[in-house]
C-alpha cells in the first residue's frame, strides 16, 4: 500500500527515493495507521521536502487516505444510514439532467469532502450535492447490467456470500477494503488513461463477484423474496457507484501530471517562434528551473577552485622567525575570477516572436551570474540591469518591451550605444553576448564596433534564433558580424539555451 | 496496532506539553516531527522564514530533553577543520621539539641506525592522537556520552562541499578521521538543521532528513507565544498586537515581521508602559517590527487602515 501511495506521489511530481520510501514504512510502523492526522504530518515530514511538495503531498494524502466511510459516502452514503437516506433517494431519482453534469458535480464534492474531514459525513445535508448524480449514474449502470449476467460463473461461492453479507449489513469499511483489494487484482495501478475508467470499474466489480451476486438476486426474486432482492439490488447499485468513483479518483491521481510532463518535454524542444501564448507560462517555469540548475552547478565549480595549495616558499619565509619550524602555514589560493558578462538583446519587431523568450533568458542569466549587465535594443540600446533586479520576471519583461521594444532594428546605432556604455569596461575577462537575428534592415550592421569589442573582450558570443541556413540571406548580416564572434550559435529552444549557458559557465571558471 | 498508535499519540502530546512548559509554543506538526526524529534517529531539517523560531526549537528541545546543545553556525567557507576537528599544530610542534631533546636519552645504547629506528618504531604514535586533537562541534556532539542536541544553523549558508561532508555524519552518525580511524557516536545526537532557503539544499541531504516547515504562526498561536514570552502584557493589548502584526503580514513587504519581532514589539510596549496601542505609538515603534526603510514607509501610510481593520480604536481606553 505504501508503494502504491508513493507511486502516486511520484506521479504528482514529488521526488521520493527508495530510501525515503523505507523511511515512510518505518514511520507508519511507528505511528500506526489509526490516527490519520498525525500520520499525515509524519509522512509529510518524511516524504515531502519542499513547500511545493508539501502542498502536493497534502492533496495526495487527502485523496488517497480518505477514510473508508467517506468513499462510500460519495455515491452510496445510504449504506451508512440506510433508513434516513432511502426515502430521499426515491424522491431524487427523477433527476436525469444530473447525468450530464455528472463528472463536474462529483469532482466538486470530491474536493469538498477531502478537505473538511468528517463533518460532511455527519450531517445529512452534506451528502446532498453528491446524491442526485450518484443516483443518476446508478440508474444508467443498472440499465446495462443484464448483458453481463452470465460471465464468470466460476467465482468462489464464499466470496459472493461475503459480498452479499457486506451489502446487506451495509459494512462500508469491509466493502471499501474489498474494492481496493479487487482493484489490485485487476491491476488498476497500471491504468494510464481516463478512457479506461469504465473498463476497470467493470473488472473490479466482476472480480468482487458481480455475476454471482446478480444470480443471487434473481434467485431471490424467483423465490418471491422481493424485499430482500430489492435491498440487494439497491446495494449493488451503490457498490457500482462507489467502485466507479474509486476508479475515477485513482486514475485521476495517477495521471494528473503525466500530461504536463509530456508537454514540458515537448516544449523544451519546440522552436520558440512557434510557441503558443498559453505555453509561455509553462515555459517560464522551465527556464527558471534551468537557471536554478545551472546556478547550483556553477557555484559548485566556483567553490572547488577556491581551496588553495600549500605555498612552501611563503611558509618558509614566514617561519624564519620560529627557527625554521613551520608554525604558520600559508596557502596559495587560486583566485577565482567570475566572468563579467555583457548581454545585448534584440527586442525589435523582427524578432518579436522570440524576444519574450530572450528576455526570460536574460532574466535567468542575471540570476545565475550576478555580474551581468543587460542591454536591450531595437533602434537604440538601453540598459535594463537595474530593472531586472527590482521586479519579477513579468514586470521586467513588460517594462523592457514597452520602453525599448517593437521598433525597427538599427544595429549600427544600437551597437554604438552599447559600446559607449560598456566599451571602457570590456577587458580580457569580459564575455559579450548578443542575442539577435542580425537583420539590420540593410543599414549599418555595426560590425566595426563589434570588431573593437571583439579585440578587447575575452569572448563574443552570438546567439541567433534563425537557423544557420538563413544566415546571410536578405538583410541578415550574420556573415559579416559573425566574423567578429568567437562563438556563433543557433539558439531557438530551451534545449539550446541550456547548452549555451552550460558551456558559458564552464568556460568561465 | 492501536496500542502503538496510542503510544505515538501520547508521546506527541507529551512533547507538546513539555515545550509549552518551557515557553515554546509549538503545534502538532512540530511535535510529530520531533517525535519521529527521535524514533527514527534522523536529522530534522527545519525551514521557514527568518524569525519563526527555528533555532529556538532546537534550544527548547535541548532543554526539554535535558541534553547539551551544541551549535554549529554555518557560513560560507566553513570547512571540516572548523566544524569537525583540527590538529593542534603548535602543540604537535612543541612535542617534536621535546622529543628532539629527549632523543639522545632514548637512543642510548643503540649502535646502528637500523637499531635506533627499530626502537623508535616501538614507541606508540602519539603525534596523531587524541591528545592533539582539537574537537569541534560535530565531533563534540558525537563524543557526548548522553547524546546531544546538535544544531547546524543556517545550513544554506555553507558550501556544497560542506553539505556533502555532512552526509556521512548525518546518515551513520560517524566520521572518519584518517589518522585515527572512524569515530562512531556513543549515542546518536538529535540533529537540527535550519535553513532560510537562501539556497536550495542538495537532494542528497534532504533525502536523509525529515523535513519540517514552520510558517508564520496564526493568530491564536502567536497569541499563546506572546503569553508565554511576555507574560506581563495584558490580554487586550496582546490581542491588539497580534491582530496588528497579522494584518501587517498580509501586506506586500520586503521582510514581513516574524514572531521574534512581535515579541520584541510586545516587550517594547511593556517597557514603555504603554496602555493604549495608538497610532502615535505604532508610528514611533514601527522600526521594532520592520527592518527595511521602504517597509516602514509602506506601513506608516496604512496605520489608520490597519488599526481600523484590527479594531484598535484609539479612543477606547484599555483597562
Amino acid at each position: 500500500m505504501i508503494a502504491d501511495f508513493i507511486r502516486i506521489l511520484r506521479a504528482a511530481d514529488i521526488q521520493v527515493s527508495p530510501a525515503e520510501a523505507i523511511d515512510a514504512a518505518a514511520v507508519i510502523e511507528e505511528m500506526g495507521l489509526g490516527e490519520r492526522r498525525l500520520l499525515k504530518h509524519a509522512l509529510g515530514h518524511t516524504l515531502a521536502k519542499t513547500q511545493f511538495e508539501k502542498q502536493a503531498f497534502d492533496e495526495c494524502f487527502d485523496v488517497y487516505f480518505r477514510p473508508p466511510e467517506m468513499d462510500m459516502g460519495e455515491g452510496a452514503a445510504a449504506s451508512d444510514n440506510p433508513d434516513a437516506e432511502a426515502p430521499e433517494q426515491d424522491t431524487s431519482s427523477q433527476d436525469s439532467a444530473g447525468d450530464a453534469t455528472d463528472a463536474d458535480a462529483s469532482d466538486a464534492s470530491d474536493g469538498d469532502e477531502g478537505s473538511d474531514g468528517s463533518d460532511a459525513q455527519e450531517s445529512q445535508t452534506g451528502d446532498q450535492p453528491g446524491d442526485p448524480t450518484g443516483e443518476a449514474k446508478k440508474n444508467s449502470k443498472k440499465s446495462g447490467d443484464p448483458a453481463n449476467d452470465k460471465n464468470g460463473e466460476g467465482e468462489a461461492e464464499a466470496e459472493v456470500s461475503s459480498l452479499i453479507d457486506m451489502l446487506t449489513q451495509k459494512d462500508t469499511a469491509a466493502l471499501q477494503a474489498a474494492i481496493s483489494e479487487a482493484s489490485q487484482k485487476v491491476g488498476l495501478a497500471d491504468a494510464k488513461l481516463f478512457t479506461q475508467q469504465g473498463m476497470f470499474s467493470r473488472r473490479i466489480m466482476e472480480s468482487m463477484g458481480l455475476s454471482l451476486l446478480d444470480a443471487h438476486i434473481r434467485q431471490l426474486e424467483d423465490n418471491g423474496e422481493t424485499g430482500k432482492a430489492e435491498g440487494l439490488r439497491e446495494g449493488r447499485g451503490q457498490l457500482f457507484e462507489a467502485v466507479f468513483d474509486f476508479v475515477e479518483r485513482q486514475i485521476a491521481m495517477r495521471t494528473k501530471n503525466a500530461g504536463r510532463l509530456l508537454r514540458e518535454d515537448a516544449l523544451s524542444r519546440i522552436r520558440l517562434s512557434n510557441l503558443d501564448r498559453s505555453d509561455m507560462k509553462i515555459m517560464r517555469g522551465l527556464i527558471q528551473r534551468l537557471a536554478k540548475r545551472l546556478a547550483s552547478r556553477h557555484s559548485r565549480q566556483r567553490k572547488k577552485s577556491r581551496r588553495g595549495m600549500l605555498d612552501i616558499r611563503r611558509t618558509m619565509r614566514r617561519n624564519v622567525a620560529y627557527d625554521g619550524n613551520l608554525f604558520e602555514l600559508s596557502w596559495r589560493r587560486t583566485k577565482v575570477e567570475r566572468p563579467k558578462l555583457l548581454v545585448l538583446c534584440d527586442v525589435s519587431g523582427s524578432v518579436a516572436a522570440v524576444s519574450q523568450f530572450f528576455l526570460m533568458f536574460l532574466y535567468s542569466l542575471d540570476e545565475v551570474m550576478p555580474k551581468t549587465r543587460s542591454f536591450v535594443f531595437s533602434n537604440r540600446a538601453g540598459e535594463i540591469s537595474d530593472m531586472m533586479r527590482e521586479g519579477d520576471m513579468d514586470q521586467v519583461m513588460e517594462k523592457a518591451l514597452r520602453e525599448f521594444g517593437g521598433g525597427s532594428t538599427d544595429y549600427g546605432m544600437s551597437m554604438m550605444d552599447f559600446a559607449e556604455a560598456t566599451l571602457d569596461t570590456i577587458d580580457h575577462r569580459t564575455t559579450v553576448m548578443i542575442l539577435g537575428d542580425a537583420r539590420s534592415n540593410y543599414g549599418d550592421p555595426g560590425h566595426l564596433v563589434l570588431k573593437e569589442m571583439h579585440e578587447r573582450a575575452r569572448r563574443v558570443i552570438w546567439l541567433n534564433p534563425e537557423g544557420e541556413s538563413s544566415w546571410g540571406t536578405g538583410d541578415s548580416e550574420m556573415k559579416r558580424l559573425g566574423a567578429y564572434c568567437t562563438h556563433k550559435q543557433v539558439c531557438n529552444s530551451v534545449k539550446h539555451v541550456e547548452r549555451v549557458l552550460d558551456d558559458l559557465l564552464r568556460l568561465s571558471t | 496496532m492501536s496500542e502503538m498508535k496510542n503510544q505515538a499519540q501520547d508521546a506527541i502530546e507529551a512533547i507538546l506539553a513539555g515545550y509549552e512548559k518551557l515557553g515554546y509554543i509549538s503545534d502538532e506538526q512540530i511535535a510529530t516531527a520531533l517525535f519521529l526524529a527521535q524514533k527514527l534517529e534522523k536529522p530534522l531539517l527545519v525551514e521557514g522564514p527568518p524569525g519563526v523560531g527555528k533555532t529556538e526549537l532546537a534550544k527548547a528541545t535541548a532543554e526539554y530533553l535535558g541534553l547539551d546543545m551544541i551549535r554549529l553556525q554555518c557560513y560560507e567557507g566553513l570547512d571540516e577543520s572548523k566544524a569537525l576537528y583540527e590538529w593542534q599544530y603548535g602543540k604537535q610542534l612543541l612535542y617534536t621539539q621535546v622529543l628532539k631533546e629527549k632523543l639522545g636519552d632514548l637512543m642510548e645504547g643503540t649502535s646502528s641506525l637500523d637499531e635506533s629506528m627499530a626502537r623508535l618504531n616501538n614507541f606508540e604514535d602519539v603525534f596523531f592522537s587524541e591528545q592533539f586533537l582539537q574537537t569541534r562541534p560535530l565531533l563534540q556532539a558525537l563524543q557526548n556520552e548522553n547524546g546531544a542536541v546538535l544544531l547546524i544553523d543556517e545550513i544554506d549558508k555553507s558550501d556544497d562541499e560542506f553539505e556533502a561532508f555532512l552526509l556521512e555524519i548525518l546518515s551513520d552518525y560517524q566520521i572518519s578521521i584518517p589518522e585515527l580511524g572512524t569515530v562512531k557516536a556513543k549515542k546518536a545526537p538529535l540533529v537540527f538543521l535550519t535553513s532560510n532557503n537562501t539556497r536550495e539544499i542538495g537532494d542528497a541531504l534532504k533525502r536523509r532528513c525529515l523535513h519540517l516547515y514552520i510558517p508564520f504562526p496564526d493568530a491564536s498561536r502567536e497569541n499563546a507565544i506572546l503569553q508565554a514570552r511576555v507574560p506581563e502584557l495584558d490580554q487586550q493589548l496582546r490581542d491588539n498586537i497580534v491582530n496588528f502584526v497579522q494584518a501587517v503580514r498580509q501586506m506586500d513587504l520586503k521582510k514581513p515581521p516574524a514572531v521574534s519581532e512581535t515579541i520584541d514589539w510586545a516587550r517594547t510596549v511593556v517597557l514603555l508602559n504603554i496602555s493604549v496601542l495608538d497610532a502615535e505609538f505604532i508610528r514611533n515603534t514601527l522600526n521594532v517590527l520592520l527592518k527595511f526603510r521602504s517597509d516602514i514607509e509602506n506601513v506608516e501610510g496604512e496605520i489608520a487602515r490597519l488599526m481600523r481593520e484590527t479594531q484598535i480604536t484609539p479612543d477606547t481606553p484599555i483597562q
